[in-house]
């Protein structure tokens, strides 16, 4: 907006330059103190991560040193890694995670392209009944869907889901806020495209694979997104449904450290380590991340 | 655009393909260990006929906390599988500490829902008799040996009973003390106690707590633990205070009401006692982690067992264990810790034994106490014990466990987890603040609200 | 031809329509009519006593609430006791409650003076109702703040400005990274004694503004909750506010400035009024997501102290996992749905939005 506060009369040129450079100073001034309040904890955490113990507290005290690294040690980092099957957790977080996403995609969007764009019975009820169980929370049926969950059937002889990768990625695959965020982004794209195709006699997969998901892109990313942020904090279900190291997933992982006897450095250490995979995949994707999501949940 | 289009279609679609391998490949691995759960177990496998050959895989499970009883139980466990061949032992490690609300806690709930819980388990000791009420464990007098039954400290088996029969096995009782940095008392000028005969008087105990205040670069007199946080903790450690007062959390003739023992009279007076701690600075509510005591912020510890070897470590010959003073009636402390129970579906109640029988041996247990200075329940190892021995650096804890009128058990009832619960939630509120008789009424009734709910427990 | 295409549409509605179908019945549908169901009996996770059919029962303990006026201390002659401040006593409101057996059950919520008498607020679960105002503070203060805030970080970094785009990657990053394992690190910037936060803050504002409890006291432990979830959340926020303001055609702000309009102005009238989907939007998630918090309460403070962050999901999963009464828990459940279904459709209406679902 700013940049196109110019060219009044010429006596106000001068005066003019000036405020838009004080201006411009003060925009730098606010992103940088804001920067600082979203960035002060992960790097209080980075840094304290390579601190032995009792520096991390004497060094809060003169608040300064709280933000600079000291002689550097790797022993709380050491601590994590003997002690916590880190690389099992982080890969049961990332199969959870990407398999539901992906899968997620495909079955949220199906089912929203079928009631945004086909005309079919019944369509309207599973509308509202999507709609409104869109508020429901995992909190509030996590007791039954354990039972159910206990009593499920799989493919290797097993009768219960409990303990295992799957019982984390199949229950929230289907989610139905994907299914309303998809359904708002491909109601909004114009009848005509799929008209032209029925005309020449394309069925609805292909209108569904060849003109809406080209179009409707930035959806899925913002949708990929927003899924990414909850299931990398799922907390309590992976808490009661899994029972072996095998298959709890990071989250999980703080809570043996956030103990009776705390030590802090080893838990800044796995913080750091736990959060360091999803901030350097954002950092390297930033471009697309950013700009898909911002286009992509709303549109107005 | 169709282009880029078939490009990020078939990208996704690998992408699914390769993740719900990797999905499904650790489901195909884990499927021995899916029938090692008691629920599937020997419907499939006919380990019955094949014992000789195969091990019994028998499952267990521990509460995470502490990094050295961890260690030592996983060195326990490999041992235990190298002494035999008839059993092969999973451990497993559950983070969260005692308490509803915990970690540990919401994983057993979830597993006794679901039907698959393993075949042993740890629990802390009042914890028994709701676990036993509600039927998760078996009864074990049948599976004890004679000559187990008898090596163990018959108090200690005694409060492990449910109903008139037992329900767990542990290899040591614990231990609640003052730790006291010798250097600092000494330059303060206090008296320190040796033997529970001469413990500090209620009126010394406060002379004390101002007299170190400040001493020797300490930035107050007593290190609460309060880093633990509302849990199990606050009712271990400060309901002797209580009883040490002549109050308690429940009426023990019936376990029928908390109403007047909870937020009665001399509860009320003991908890104000506790709140003036924090008051009048001698305590900090909010030490920032585990190491006050051995980094000199404070003169004296509250101290679990568990604590005295990372003190004694710490501090060496300026480490003292100082009995539990008077609370204005008598002296208090606490008993029963983590012991381990066999659950009522496991399919290897005799492998669970061996196990228990393995670690309850005098080197076993030796090796755990010596690990968390806890107090060993057996005679065989008391008696070769250098610790607990007469004059041994934590034989205040034995004494004080061998005289039932300053050792109290905590509350003998099903209802124990929200007399806990609503204990040290009612404690939390009132140190951060709260009213103690609008807290403690509070908790009266929510423990008389649970009662009702469960027909007060009733016995098959 | 054309007939024929919308013929298919029957068939691949319900074909393309299945997956999800199923998935949601067995996990979403089937939970919550088992819930449903155990919201009417005694069941508790595990117990020897038998599940038994109590109707409504549930219910009324979820909802009795009544509000008692609570008579002065008499003293000798008559007059209200008065206490060394100059203020009456009143009885205990507890003892009135003993005293009355149409009370039975009813436990002590607030009390408070109005109208020159003493009143108490009882009901038979305190709980449910500390939990139901504290959930609905936290959304109404959580929604407007987010809203503002991350309209605000929008606004800021939508300007091309060279180095923008790394302040939009580091107000996002909070987002990307785990509730549980973040609210454990801002714990220990919390601690009132050693925290980095007080300490800085007595630090930058010379001990003027110096010590905060935090966490550890139930004046500030909502608040303190707030803040962590205004440093996790609002990136994403901006995010979507960026979509909106960018969608917002270059030529409305040159005709904005023609008409004479300063930048708030301009904010005001021509801003706002074009993201208005964008704000729905905004409102309607973040409020779904305040009913639903849970984690970061879970983590830091357990609803504690004296049950200032209690939330709805953290009173259910108290009751029905931790205490195992999960029939009374599931009827909690069933009164939440309720309630926001109530309050999302009324949301709905007041946004009176084409664009949102019928």
């Amino acid at each position: 907006m700013r940049k196109h506060v110019s060219n009044l009369s010429m006596s106000h040129n001068q005066k003019a330059r000036f405020q838009k450079k004080a201006l411009l100073f003060l925009d730098y001034l606010v992103m940088i103190v804001l920067a600082f309040f979203f960035l002060f904890p992960f790097w209080v955490m980075a840094v304290g991560s390579l601190k032995p113990e009792k520096q991390i507290f004497d060094d809060l005290k003169s608040v300064i040193w709280a933000f600079i690294p000291r002689e550097v040690s790797l022993e709380n980092y050491a601590y994590i890694f003997n002690r916590i099957p880190f690389l099992t957790y982080f890969k049961n977080t990332l199969v959870i995670v990407l398999t539901t996403i992906i899968s997620g995609l495909f079955v949220n969007s199906m089912i929203a392209y079928a009631l945004a764009r086909l005309r079919w019975k019944g369509k309207k009820y599973i509308i509202g009944a999507i709609l409104a169980l869109t508020i429901v929370p995992l909190e509030t049926i996590v007791v039954p869907l354990l039972m159910v969950s206990n009593k499920l059937p799989w493919f290797n002889g097993a009768t219960s889901w409990l303990d295992s990768l799957r019982v984390q990625i199949i229950p929230f695959i289907c989610d139905a806020f994907s299914i309303y965020l998809f359904y708002q982004s491909f109601i909004q794209i114009p009848k005509d495209y799929d008209e032209a195709a029925i005309m020449d006699g394309a069925n609805p997969f292909v209108i569904f694979s060849r003109i809406i998901i080209p179009l409707a892109r930035s959806t899925f990313v913002a949708v990929a997104i927003i899924q990414l942020i909850f299931l990398w904090s799922a907390y309590l279900w992976p808490l009661m449904v899994t029972r072996t190291e095998a298959f709890r997933p990071l989250t999980l992982g703080v809570t043996y450290l956030y103990n009776m006897d705390i030590r802090w450095g080893p838990i800044l250490a796995y913080a750091t380590l736990s959060n360091l995979p999803s901030v350097l995949l954002f950092i390297v994707f930033q471009k697309g991340f950013l700009r898909s999501i911002a286009s992509g949940s709303v549109k107005g | 655009m169709n282009k880029q289009l078939a490009l990020v279609i078939r990208v996704c679609v690998l992408t699914l393909f390769v993740a719900s391998i990797a999905a499904c490949s650790p489901a195909a691995t884990q499927a021995p260990e899916v029938t090692e759960a008691p629920v599937v177990t020997q419907a499939v496998s006919p380990t019955d006929i094949e014992s000789d050959a195969a091990p019994i895989d028998v499952t267990l499970w521990f509460h995470g906390g502490s990094v050295g009883e961890s260690d030592t139980l996983r060195a326990q466990v490999e041992d235990f599988n190298a002494s035999q061949t008839k059993y092969r032992m999973t451990i497993n490690e559950i983070p969260g500490g005692a308490a509803a609300g915990s970690g540990y806690n919401d994983a057993v709930n979830a597993a006794a829902v679901a039907g698959t819980l393993p075949d042993l388990l740890d629990f802390d000791g009042p914890f028994l008799f709701n676990y036993a009420w509600g039927g998760y464990l078996t009864p074990l007098d049948d599976l004890i040996p004679a000559e187990l039954k008898a090596d163990i400290f018959p108090s200690v088996l005694d409060s492990l009973k449910f109903d008139g029969k037992v329900y767990g096995i542990g290899q040591y009782d614990s231990g609640l003390a003052l730790c006291g940095n010798k250097a600092i008392l000494d330059e303060a000028g206090v008296r320190i106690p040796t033997s529970v005969d001469d413990a500090w008087t209620f009126a010394e105990f406060n002379d004390v707590l101002e007299k170190v205040k400040g001493v020797g670069g300490t930035e107050y007199s007593i290190d609460l633990k309060m880093n633990y946080g509302a849990g199990e903790w606050y009712s271990y450690g400060f309901t002797p205070v209580i009883w040490g007062n002549g109050g308690d959390l429940i009426d023990r003739s019936t376990y029928q009401t908390a109403d007047g023992f909870i937020n009665g009279e001399k509860t009320v007076a003991a908890v104000t006692w506790f709140k003036s701690l924090f008051d009048n600075g001698y305590a900090t509510s909010t030490p920032p982690d585990d190491n006050e005591f051995v980094n000199g912020k404070a003169a004296l510890g509250w101290c679990g067992h568990w604590m005295t070897t990372t003190y004694y470590d710490a501090l060496k010959e300026n480490f003292v264990l100082i009995p539990m003073p008077n609370f204005g009636e008598r002296q208090a402390t606490g008993n029963g810790t983590w012991v381990w129970g066999i659950t009522k579906d496991s399919k290897n109640p005799e492998g669970a034994m061996a196990f228990i029988e393995f670690i309850m041996k005098p080197e076993e247990v030796l090796r755990t106490v010596t690990q968390n200075g806890a107090v060993p329940a057996t005679f065989s190892a008391t008696e070769q014990s250098d610790l607990f021995k007469k004059g041994g650096r934590l034989s205040i804890f034995g004494e004080q466990l061998a005289r039932v009128d300053i050792a109290t058990p905590r509350p003998i009832t099903p209802g124990y987890p929200v007399i806990t619960s609503s204990f040290y939630t009612a404690l939390d509120n009132i140190i951060k603040g709260a009213d103690i008789q609008t807290e403690l009424d509070a908790a009266a009734d929510k423990i008389d609200k649970d009662l009702k709910d469960n027909s007060f427990y009733p016995l098959k | 031809m054309k007939k024929q295409g919308y013929a298919q549409d029957n068939f691949f509605g319900w074909l393309m329509s299945s997956p999800a179908l199923l998935l949601l019945a067995i996990f979403v549908i089937i939970p919550l009519v088992m819930g449903l169901g155990w919201s009417f009996t005694n069941k508790r996770l595990i117990s020897p006593l038998p599940t038994e059919y109590i109707g409504l029962k549930n219910y009324d303990s979820i909802l009795a609430i009544k509000i008692i006026p609570i008579e002065p201390i008499l003293d000798d002659n008559g007059n209200p006791q008065i206490d060394e401040n100059g203020s009456i006593q009143y009885l205990r409101v507890r003892d009135v409650i003993r005293a009355n057996p149409k009370y039975l059950d009813f436990r002590l919520y607030t009390e408070f003076n109005a109208f020159g008498n003493h009143f108490g607020i009882i009901a038979k679960d305190p709980d449910f109702y500390r939990a139901l105002i504290n959930t609905t503070l936290y959304v109404l203060m959580i929604v407007p703040a987010i809203g503002i805030i991350s309209l605000l970080l929008a606004l800021l970094v939508n300007q091309r400005l060279w180095g923008v785009s790394i302040f939009r990657v580091i107000y996002f990053i909070p987002s990307i990274t785990s509730i549980s394992v973040t609210s454990v690190v801002w714990m220990f910037l919390y601690n009132p004694d050693q925290g980095l936060i007080n300490q800085l803050l007595q630090k930058l504002t010379y001990d003027v503004f110096g010590f905060s409890p935090w966490l550890q006291s139930a004046d500030t432990a909502l608040l303190a909750i707030i803040l962590y979830t205004i440093w996790q959340a609002s990136g994403l926020f901006m995010v979507i506010f960026l979509g909106g303001l960018q969608d917002i055609p270059e030529d409305t702000y040159e005709a904005a400035k023609i008409d004479g309009a300063n930048p708030f102005q301009t904010l005001l009238y021509v801003v706002i009024p074009q993201l208005r989907n964008t704000i729905v939007y905004v409102v309607i998630t973040s409020s779904i997501l305040g009913f639903r918090l849970f984690t970061q309460v879970d983590v830091m403070t357990k609803g504690g102290p004296e049950g200032s962050t209690l939330t709805l999901m953290m009173h259910t999963v108290n009751e029905g996992f931790r205490n195992q009464k999960i029939g009374y828990a599931s009827a909690i459940s069933i009164v939440f749905f309720i309630f926001i279904l109530i309050l999302t459709f009324t949301q709905r209406k007041i946004f009176k939005s084409e664009n949102v679902l019928e």
